[in-house]
């Protein structure tokens, strides 16, 4: 009954967002939008240099003679259509033909960078927030402040702040490139996150855990790797899983710089289509199949788990 | 093993000593000093002078503390404190993690055997009963052999009828293993039924550390009268010769009992007997049948209270009045 309801209010602001593109003056192009993600019209074969075309008997090769005499002639082979004709001359760089099959197009190249810097980040973040979390929680004075610090600063700025200063300064102070500087701001700005969800999930672990570890032999460092940390991470899966959602997201911001994920990917083909709609909905839903996936993922593991327990 | 402890003084120069292969236990009302006192000898707070020593060992001393896990003490937690992700024979292998797998095996085999839970290795501890994460919480700490096993109010979270079957079968475990233990309550029937030493605290004062017989006969003071077990105290005058004279009549004093002048004598329930021949009369103010007797309790003329265990077939009401005599075997007495 509650989903039918749903569902209907779905189906409703669904056809009214149809209704109101149909008042503005727009053409939707969807059957563009495959292009951007797939190109079926196969890669091009270029000419390596300026030469003349010369048909194989077969029709299956074609020899290319270098102009004015300089070099050997060059044998192409393995294409599935020719787009010169024998006796052509033609310039370096040239379409000489086109060889079959499915190659990414620039909005899929753009998603695997997402998942790329997305993937790479979650794994120095989780790292670092890790140290971090555990230095808020130490009993040195030192490290407790130099982590609450930490975790003040990051809070506290704009990630699109920082990802500016890894980018121009750190960036170009350390000479990283611009993944690197990506992935060094994501990391950065998610630890600070992540360590508060480590601190909060070992806060909850009670102190009694650790006694009984180190009551029964061992130190305090076993203990907190061996019985406080598994505990802890467990219980806070469903907040570390929702911190990477938002990583996936946050990695959108990444393409200020001269990185072409996702959102980057999906500016240049708006700009060379002039059909937005359709792409940045195509961009969104994307994005919606990255997470949907992660948060799919994260509860199969935490039912599993939960089997123990 | 001594301690002396004077930090944030909720223990005030508490000494005592526990020879090895025996129960002991500190009996107090909460807040009185006795899980700081166990946790001081765990290893889990520092203490501000004195010493606590295993077998000759300086455990801890003002400035100084052997980490728990040097220790070889054993601790069963209040709240238990199992790992809730390992299952109940990972439990108790748990302090067993550096000996070779297949010794590790057998000691957990022979202690799940020991505490009735054979059938449970592989069950996790929220699937079990109270009383039986109770028993694999005492595996556990019993699994590394320590010298000395600590039990922090080890049946709290129990229903009386578990707790008294379980503190038996906790007090046979102990025994069989040989293990010197120190068990923390503040029930006297806990007490009673595991311990062979037992101390009374109160606001960090160790009050009297000494057997159960003696607790209940011999208390120290007023307190550990008036904490262990159930009685009155009378106004009375100790004589020159030795006797007491209270409003009940004349008592004959056979222990060393203060010097002549007022005293203050603790009655316990069976000192107060029912006798129809007797001159002094009490009315019933309240009464609880306890299945064998009947606990009456009865206002004297005066207006102080006594209380009298009577067999259950004298059945008095609310208002009766009826006759009572002294039958007192050890005179308990205190100086005003």
């Amino acid at each position: 009954m509650g989903h039918l309801a749903a569902a209907i209010v779905v189906l409703a602001v669904g056809l009214s967002l149809y209704y109101a593109s149909r008042q503005i003056d727009y053409e939707w192009r969807w059957e563009r939008v495959p292009h951007y993600l797939v190109e079926t019209g196969g890669t091009e074969i270029p000419a390596p240099f300026d030469g003349t075309v010369k048909f194989a008997p077969d029709g299956q090769s074609l020899t290319l003679t270098p102009l004015l005499g300089g070099g050997e002639p060059v044998t192409v082979a393995g294409f599935d259509r020719i787009e010169v004709s024998d006796g052509d001359i033609v310039f370096a760089g040239n379409t000489l033909g086109r060889e079959h099959g499915w190659s990414a197009g620039p909005l899929a190249i753009g998603l695997w960078m997402t998942l790329k810097i997305s993937l790479a980040s979650l794994v120095f973040a989780l790292i670092l927030g890790l140290v971090v979390g555990l230095g808020r929680v130490s009993r040195r004075v030192v490290s407790r402040d130099l982590a609450a610090l930490y975790v003040e600063v990051i809070r506290g700025t704009p990630l699109l702040v920082q990802i500016f200063i890894f980018y121009f300064f750190i960036g170009t102070v350390l000479s990283l490139s611009a993944f690197a500087a990506g992935v060094a701001a994501l990391s950065v700005f998610t630890a600070a996150y992540i360590a508060e969800i480590v601190r909060g999930g070992i806060e909850a672990v009670p102190r009694g855990q650790t006694e009984a570890a180190r009551s029964l032999g061992m130190s305090a460092f076993q203990a907190m790797r061996h019985v406080v940390l598994p505990q802890a991470l467990r219980s806070t899966s469903p907040a570390l899983a929702g911190q990477f959602i938002n990583l996936i997201k946050d990695s959108s911001l990444v393409s200020i710089m001269a990185l072409t994920d996702l959102t980057k990917a999906g500016r240049e083909v708006v700009s060379s289509t002039f059909s937005p709609f359709e792409v940045w909905f195509c961009v969104a839903l994307l994005y919606l199949a990255l997470t949907g996936t992660l948060s799919f993922a994260v509860r199969r593991l935490e039912r599993r788990l939960d089997r123990h327990d | 093993m001594r301690a002396g402890y004077g930090a944030h003084t909720v223990l005030h120069a508490l000494s005592l000593r526990l020879a090895p292969g025996t129960v002991g236990c500190l009996l107090g009302p909460s807040g009185c000093g006795k899980t700081t006192a166990l946790r001081a000898i765990a290893g889990f707070e520092p203490i501000g002078a004195g010493r606590i020593l295993g077998d000759d060992m300086v455990l801890t001393d003002a400035g100084h503390i052997v980490p728990p896990e040097k220790r070889g003490i054993g601790m069963v937690f209040q709240d238990l404190a199992l790992m809730p992700h390992l299952d109940v024979a990972s439990n108790v292998a748990f302090g067993l993690h550096r000996q070779p797998r297949a010794e590790r095996d057998a000691r957990v085999a022979e202690l799940l055997e020991l505490v009735g839970l054979a059938g449970s290795a592989k069950a996790y501890p929220h699937q079990l009963s109270g009383g039986q994460q109770q028993r694999v919480a005492l595996a556990r700490a019993l699994a590394p052999k320590p010298r000395l096993i600590l039990l922090d109010e080890p049946f709290s979270s129990l229903d009386v009828e578990l707790r008294e079957r379980l503190s038996q079968d906790v007090r046979a475990i102990l025994l069989h293993e040989k293990t010197t233990a120190l068990l923390v309550t503040h029930s006297q029937f806990e007490a009673f039924a595991m311990a062979d030493v037992i101390g009374v605290m109160r606001s960090g004062h160790l009050h009297q550390w000494d057997t159960a017989y003696n607790l209940y006969h011999r208390p120290a003071d007023r307190f550990v009268a008036d904490f262990v077990g159930e009685g009155r105290l009378l106004p009375g005058t100790r004589r020159a010769d030795g006797a007491v004279e209270m409003e009940l009549g004349v008592l004959r004093a056979h222990a060393e009992i203060p010097p002549p002048g007022p005293v203050e004598v603790l009655l316990r329930p069976d000192d107060v007997v029912h006798d129809d021949s007797s001159a002094v009369q009490a009315t019933v103010t309240a009464r609880a049948f306890r299945g064998a007797e009947f606990l009456y309790s009865l206002r004297l003329d005066s207006g102080r209270e006594v209380l009298s265990l009577v067999p259950s077939h004298h059945d008095h009401a609310i208002g009766c009045r009826i006759g009572i005599r002294l039958d007192v075997e050890h005179l308990i007495a205190f100086a005003i």
